[in-house]
């Protein structure tokens, strides 16, 4: 890939994360308010929202070092996370061992919420924070582990090197397993109901966000929207990349109606459940990463 | 209602223990035996200071008596005591027991009862406050419902103390509340918390999620309503001023009121006023249910019973301001029967709205019963034993929850309820779950006694001609079932066509106290959906006499003063 082609995809992946997240945030608060019997807000509202959000005063609980670079911090992770991520092409950053990168990056946005929350202070957000914490600890194992899969299948660290394995091989057992935990993991990952447990507005008005506002709490959404859009395009294009067109507009296109699609069965998972508590969360993602297991074992005897 | 047969038995009882008390107590439900003259459904014992705290035990032990609520009366004009009158209910009977103690007014003391009955440990406060009668021996005497820089020594509800008086207010008081236990930190739910609608301030003790223990301050929603019904307002003002006791139930507040007031006069309501108060009474506790419903389920995070339960409610709403002219607060009630008939076109109106709602609400309950979820969030979360929920006095569908047979409409049946009987729904498990499904029970039940009493509804007018005045110095109980349970109303009649003293206990104000009970061992997660099974009601609890004064000042803060606020509070202490 030339270096123009890669600053190209690079800007490509970014724009994608960051303009087209608070669209897909807006049609899933449409098709919640369908299921809800309610009208509900346009679809562009997000937007209307993070500028409303951004153009506040910028209050502050502390003046510790993530009060001031929290937001910034968990936005740039995620703009990292974008470009680790195939997106219609293959990912923009690729190196060796990327997949795991991916896997840290993904958690060092959350952490990074969790901290400023810790930082700020308050009751609300600390229990918030260590339900966060207890949270991602059982469900990036799921999502290790569905990653895994694919790597013992395809014999290779590289998030592209995966994408083209999947897309030669075709569907298989395991990995159509290791896909339906990686799908359940975003549950979790998208803070969806029933696992919106961290910020959990009836209980802890909010958890790590209690304390944020105006602009930080602005880039805080924004991150957790971009999140959650970048992690879908990771299940689409990692687990299911067929057809594979081999034109980055087409293929880009395909993958977007396909986040669409799984975005969702999110919502339709998070209009139809309560929340849970966090014990019953812990233990539901328990059996999931035992089912995961399962998906592995099968990649062993090569299924 | 009770026989002679029942009251001669309970009479009985009464008087052997009487006997076995050394004549410490008289029983004076005679006209002309004592200053006020009880009802026929009412037993009216005296009984001295001293005897005070083992006669509420022994009625509670021997004769199974649930207690009601204590009525603190200044009585210094009328008998030149302090009145304290614990009321209880004998529900199998059909009576209700006033257990009248009279403190002299120069040596203000009384037994505390809240040791043999845990019930009345608000109660007892709340006279402490209001009255100036100290409950000696009361485990836990802080203020309950006073502000917390009202003067001390300054009694609200004793005569001489106007109702607009403002005393002035003291910056930086804060409630005295419980210090937590060592290893633990406080987790604060309120004084203004996202579920719930009103203020109200839970300090939960927590040890990392698990609750080891909890205190309470509430009262921030006192608007002197007691007070203003016996020193400014008219017997035939008061119904709409009870109505605006409760945004949820106020036809249920005016209902008891004007049943008392009909009691103590001798009023007899027409037939058809009767039926009609049934009619609208019910149809408010369809929609308390289906409003408690989805604030159930958005509690836990399931909006979408939220906005079905609420989609479903409306039309009932739309029903009851076709029939009255609002929505709520229907202006219906007078003492004597209701202002507004009901017209003979609503009648098939009625019956057109109930059918989608409990089409409808089966649809919901099916859904609820089937969804594996829910359950896991509400099966054994709150638990409320009935032996707790005894003790506490617990009422309306948590007390059912728990296997409680109590239920006003059948215990001491009023309006029509003697000839639509409804059908006591009851649970075994004591929960959550068990709560909701209770209140989906009821709201089916209201459902059919809402067409039974439109097929039966008679001819005729629904007012009483209310010639003559209210006679002094008479005293009624009324009772009446609200959507959260028993809503209690003492009145002792005055002379200047207004209340001597006038007495409202609403379900949440026992329902309240078993609160900590419930969270002992649970997890921050359950607390917001065990408060919300209790369908907590704080501004009809908080009733009572006093005025905030504080709430009176308004200052407005500038940003840069609220953010060096905030930055204060975070700052190092």
């Amino acid at each position: 890939m030339s270096a123009l082609a890669r600053i190209g995809l690079c800007l490509l992946n970014a724009g994608v994360g960051l303009l087209v997240s608070p669209l897909f945030e807006g049609l899933t608060r449409k098709l919640k308010a369908a299921l809800q019997s309610r009208i509900g807000p346009p679809v562009y509202q997000p937007y209307l929202d993070l500028l409303k959000l951004l153009g506040k005063e910028d209050l502050r609980t502390s003046r510790g070092f993530f009060d001031a670079a929290g937001p910034a911090l968990s936005l740039g992770f995620v703009l990292l996370l974008a470009l680790l991520a195939p997106m219609g092409g293959p990912p923009p950053l690729a190196f060796a061992g990327d997949v795991v990168a991916l896997l840290y990056v993904a958690t060092a946005a959350a952490a990074v919420l969790v901290l400023t929350g810790y930082a700020s202070g308050s009751a609300y957000a600390f229990v918030g924070g260590s339900r966060e914490i207890m949270l991602l600890l059982t469900v990036e194992p799921v999502m290790a582990v569905a990653l895994v899969v694919g790597v013992f299948k395809a014999r290779t660290l590289t998030v592209s090197g995966l994408l083209a394995w999947q897309a030669a091989q075709g569907p298989t057992i395991s990995m159509a397993i290791a896909a339906l935990a990686f799908f359940l993991a975003l549950q979790a990952q998208a803070g969806r109901i029933p696992f919106d447990i961290a910020e959990a507005d009836q209980e802890l008005m909010g958890g790590p966000l209690v304390e944020q506002s105006g602009p930080r709490l602005a880039l805080f959404r924004w991150a957790m929207w971009a999140r959650q859009l970048v992690l879908s395009f990771v299940l689409v294009e990692l687990f299911l990349p067929w057809p594979r067109v081999g034109v980055l507009s087409l293929d880009l296109l395909l993958a977007l109606l396909k986040v669409a699609v799984v975005l969702a069965l999110v919502t339709v998972v998070d209009v139809v459940n309560p929340r849970l508590r966090v014990d019953q969360a812990l233990g539901y993602y328990l059996r999931v990463v035992f089912g995961a297991l399962a998906g592995l074992a099968f990649a062993v005897i090569g299924m | 209602m009770s026989t002679a047969a029942d009251r001669a038995g309970v009479r009985q009882r009464i008087e052997a223990l009487l006997r076995a008390d050394g004549g410490r107590m008289r029983l004076t439900d005679r006209a002309g035996d004592f200053l006020f003259e009880p009802q026929a459904d009412t037993l009216h014992v005296k009984v001295e200071r001293e005897a005070v705290r083992r006669t509420a035990a022994a009625l509670v032990a021997d004769l199974g008596a649930r207690f009601l609520v204590t009525v603190g009366t200044d009585r210094r004009p009328l008998a030149g005591d302090y009145g304290i009158v614990h009321l209880f209910s004998l529900d199998a009977e059909q009576l209700f027991v006033a257990l009248d103690c009279g403190v002299d007014s120069g040596d203000a003391r009384i037994d505390s009862i809240t040791p043999v009955v845990p019930a009345a440990a608000w109660a007892e406060r709340e006279f402490r406050d209001a009255v100036g009668v100290v409950p000696e021996g009361h485990p836990d005497p802080r203020r309950l419902m006073l502000a917390d820089d009202w003067p001390e020594g300054l009694y609200p509800l004793r005569r001489d103390v106007p109702h607009d008086l403002k005393p002035p207010a003291t910056e930086g008081v804060r409630p005295p509340m419980k210090a937590p236990p060592p290893g633990t930190s406080v987790v604060a739910v309120g004084p203004f918390f996202p579920v719930l609608e009103e203020p109200s301030c839970w300090r939960l003790f927590v040890d990392g999620e698990r609750i080891v223990g909890c205190d309470y301050r509430g009262f921030y929603n006192h608007r002197g309503i007691e007070k203003l019904g016996d020193t400014v307002l008219t017997y035939g003002q008061i119904p709409f001023l009870a109505e605006r006791i409760c945004g949820i139930c106020g036809f249920i507040h005016s209902t008891c009121y004007c049943q008392a007031v009909e009691k103590a006069a001798g009023i007899e309501v027409p037939r058809r006023g009767r039926y009609l108060r049934t009619i609208m009474l019910e149809l408010e506790r369809i929609h308390s249910h289906l409003l408690w419903l989805g604030i159930a389920g958005h509690i836990i995070g399931f909006d979408a019973v939220l906005m079905q339960a609420w989609r479903i409610r409306e039309p009932v709403m739309w029903l009851c301001e076709a029939i009255s002219g609002n929505r709520k607060t229907y202006g219906m009630n007078t003492v004597g029967g209701l202002r507004r008939d009901l017209a003979p076109e609503m009648k098939p109106r009625v019956l057109e709205v109930l059918g989608p709602v409990e089409k409808e609400s089966l649809a919901v309950r099916e859904a609820i019963l089937g969804d594996t979820t829910l359950i896991a969030r509400t099966r054994d979360v709150g638990p409320l034993p009935p032996e707790t929920a005894r003790a506490l006095g617990v009422v309306g569908p948590p007390a059912r929850a728990s296997g409680l047979r109590i239920d006003a409409r059948l215990d001491h049946p009023y309006a029509a309820y003697d000839e639509i009987v409804p059908h006591l729904c009851l649970q075994e498990g004591g929960d959550t779950w068990s709560r909701v499904l209770v209140r989906v029970e009821e709201l089916l039940d209201s459902v059919r006694l809402v067409r039974e009493a439109l097929a039966a509804l008679p001819d005729g007018t629904v007012l009483a001609d209310v010639g003559e005045d209210v006679p002094a110095d008479r005293m009624a109980i009324s009772v009446v079932e609200a959507p959260r349970g028993e809503a209690v109303h003492y009145l002792l009649t005055g002379g200047d066509n207004r209340p001597y003293r006038w007495r409202v206990r609403a379900p949440s104000y026992p329902n309240l106290q078993a609160m900590p009970a419930m969270v002992q061992g649970q997890t921050i997660a359950d607390v917001p959906i065990t408060l919300g099974s209790l369908d907590p009601c704080f501004s009809c609890t908080e009733r009572v006499e006093a005025v905030d004064v504080r709430t009176r000042t308004v200052r407005v803060y500038e940003p840069a003063e609220l953010r060096e606020l905030a930055q204060r509070k975070r700052g190092p202490s």
